[in-house]
């Protein structure tokens, strides 16, 4: 019974100095990664956001769509920035894009994902979503890879790239649905 | 996600050891013959299955209320050791067939990548409790699935003439590879193709 | 034996991923990148360090029944910590190492090295163990990513924090037609394979010569 409450009690000591560690550390770690998430998120809006001012953050469709947010100037809606979730070649893929009030895109910028690197992953890179930036209003957005300038930027990651415009043709045709509203 | 895209998803898309690389040791280890690779594949499935709904529950009902997801791998792998123990206390009991067949596996599940790995996947990706369950089915599975057929291809081996340094262990990595690149077939876009999302 | 060779043991005779074939899901999981294979060594490092100084210290208090869920619980704790500190502090690593982070917890080595070094040796040996298996680790995973990104992608990634700090060296020509399979699932396997196949070889040859 005692070599029991022998091994019992190590045992427990070593749970209890983990538990206590990790708490701590945790405290430390906790508003770090919180402010990260924040930053990374604000920062990528404030890229896209073609120089105006976020308005009103509004519930998306529940479809692909997860929110809007108005882009202002003064009081007038110049267009939105939209969060948009679709599927990539390695799972669901989340990016933002800031569209005007036709439908035409502003701004992109991938963020979570489980691309492949070195093929998917280059959606990450700026000149990925530079390759749509001003269509979807008066000029459509292309709907395949054979639609770009040059398709062999991104052969290799066609279901990526698939996702990728499926995603920012959606959130224009929602978009347009706004009517600028 | 529906059930049957997860049972897919896991089983082939991404496949436990060839997409995933995980339960690679026993993968190496324990497919010589073909016997024991059904044995190990059979007790990393029950694992699998009961861990996922184990860890699913420690995690929202214990860890979650309490605020201290942060000792999600600490308690995992403690549920897991545990659990592992209690399987194989209770098998031995019930069924000495099974604990014959099974037995001298079970230890090894314990570090075996793909108990932690799915309870992990399964918390990261949001899955609901019966979600949880086909998926840890789902990965014992694949598991088992590319361990039987790895377990064929070195039996055969066996009796072909091997280059001495490719012996043993290379071969059966350049064989998985080869299995690997058959399971590409199976991509994301398949369960995207069969409205299974 | 003395302090020096407990050291260097682990970084060639006693290699972890290519004599002893311990940790293997992590050590093709991760080797898409060199940067990743970088990131993970340094937390297999520590971890490794952490678990074995602090086995080694206990080694008398810990009673033999429950030395594994003991052991168990330091490795988490330890890799618990490199989890919230890389999600901190290098949130990019953090996201390329995905779930093969908390896996580390179950990677053979260090459960090993504790098994099988720490709890029977004194806390300087214990800890220059744990430095030796933790850099032939390391180079072991670098050689591997190296390997499969020149080939799959024509390049080799040294830092990739965020867009701004990245250095990346591009190999002219096989960059624009890389092998791609390398950096998939097939091409890690394939790639262990060889490298196997080649050390094997040269020990053979090694000890013909001997």
């Amino acid at each position: 019974m005692k070599q029991y409450l022998k091994i019992a009690s190590v045992l427990f000591c070593i749970c209890a100095v983990a538990a206590g560690l990790l708490a701590g550390i945790n405290a430390i770690t906790a508003p770090q990664i919180a402010a990260n998430a924040l930053k990374e998120t604000s920062a990528a809006l404030m890229d896209i956001s073609g120089g105006f001012d976020l308005g009103e953050k509004r519930e998306g469709n529940g479809a692909g769509i997860n929110y809007s947010i108005t882009l202002v100037e003064g009081k007038e809606i110049k267009g939105y920035v939209l969060e948009i979730t679709s599927n990539g070649y390695g799972g669901p893929i989340t990016l933002v894009a800031s569209y005007d009030t036709d439908g035409a895109v502003i701004g992109a910028k991938m963020m979570a994902n489980s691309e492949t690197p070195g093929l998917g992953k280059k959606s990450e890179e700026s000149w990925y979503m530079a390759q749509f930036e001003g269509l979807g209003g008066a000029k459509p957005l292309p709907s395949s890879k054979n639609d770009l300038a040059d398709p062999s930027l991104v052969s290799g990651a066609t279901v990526t790239f698939t996702g990728v415009s499926g995603a920012i043709r959606q959130g224009s045709e929602y978009v347009k649905g706004l009517g600028g509203k | 996600m529906s059930y049957i895209g997860i049972i897919i998803t896991y089983v082939f898309v991404q496949n436990f050891i060839l997409v995933q690389f995980m339960g690679l040791c026993p993968f190496i280890g324990v497919s010589k013959n073909s016997e024991s690779a059904i044995g190990m594949g059979m007790a990393v499935t029950f694992v699998t299955a009961v861990a996922s709904v184990v860890c699913y529950m420690v995690y929202y009902f214990l860890l979650v209320p309490f605020g201290i997801e942060y000792l999600k791998t600490v308690a995992f792998i403690l549920v897991i050791a545990a659990l592992v123990q209690l399987v194989e206390m209770v098998v031995r009991k019930m069924s000495p067939a099974l604990y014959k067949a099974l037995g001298i596996f079970l230890p090894l599940i314990t570090t075996n990548c793909a108990v932690l790995g799915i309870a992990i996947i399964n918390i990261d990706e949001g899955y609901n409790l019966l979600q949880s369950f086909f998926a840890g089915l789902a990965a014992g599975l694949g598991f088992t699935l590319a361990i039987v057929l790895m377990s064929n291809i070195r039996e055969k081996l066996e009796m072909t003439p091997v280059r001495k340094s490719y012996r043993g262990i290379p071969i059966a990595f350049i064989s998985a590879g080869l299995m690997a690149l058959a399971f590409m077939a199976f991509d994301k876009s398949l369960i995207t193709n069969l409205h299974l999302v | 034996m003395s302090h020096t060779k407990e050291l260097t043991k682990g970084i060639f005779r006693e290699n972890p991923v290519f004599i002893i074939m311990l940790g293997m899901c992590p050590t093709l999981g991760v080797t898409t990148q060199v940067f990743n294979a970088i990131g993970m060594g340094a937390g297999v490092i520590f971890v490794l360090l952490c678990s074995n100084i602090l086995i080694s210290l206990l080694r008398k208090v810990i009673p033999d029944s429950i030395r594994i869920p003991a052991y168990i619980v330091i490795i988490a704790s330890f890799v618990t910590i490199v989890e919230m500190v890389m999600h901190a502090y290098v949130p990019a690593v953090y996201s390329a190492l995905g779930v093969y982070l908390p896996l580390i917890v179950v990677n053979c080595i260090i459960l090993g090295r504790a098994e099988a070094f720490a709890n029977k040796n004194t806390v300087l040996d214990s800890a220059l163990d744990a430095i030796g298996m933790g850099i032939g680790f390391t180079l072991s995973l670098c050689l591997i990513a190296a390997i499969r990104e020149i080939l799959g992608a024509g390049q080799i990634t040294l830092i990739n924090l965020s867009e701004s700090a990245r250095v990346i060296i591009t190999l002219p020509g096989l960059s624009s037609s890389p092998i791609r399979v390398m950096t998939l699932a097939a091409g890690a396997l394939l790639v262990m394979g060889y490298l196997k196949a080649f050390f094997n070889w040269m020990g053979d040859r090694k000890a013909g010569r001997a």
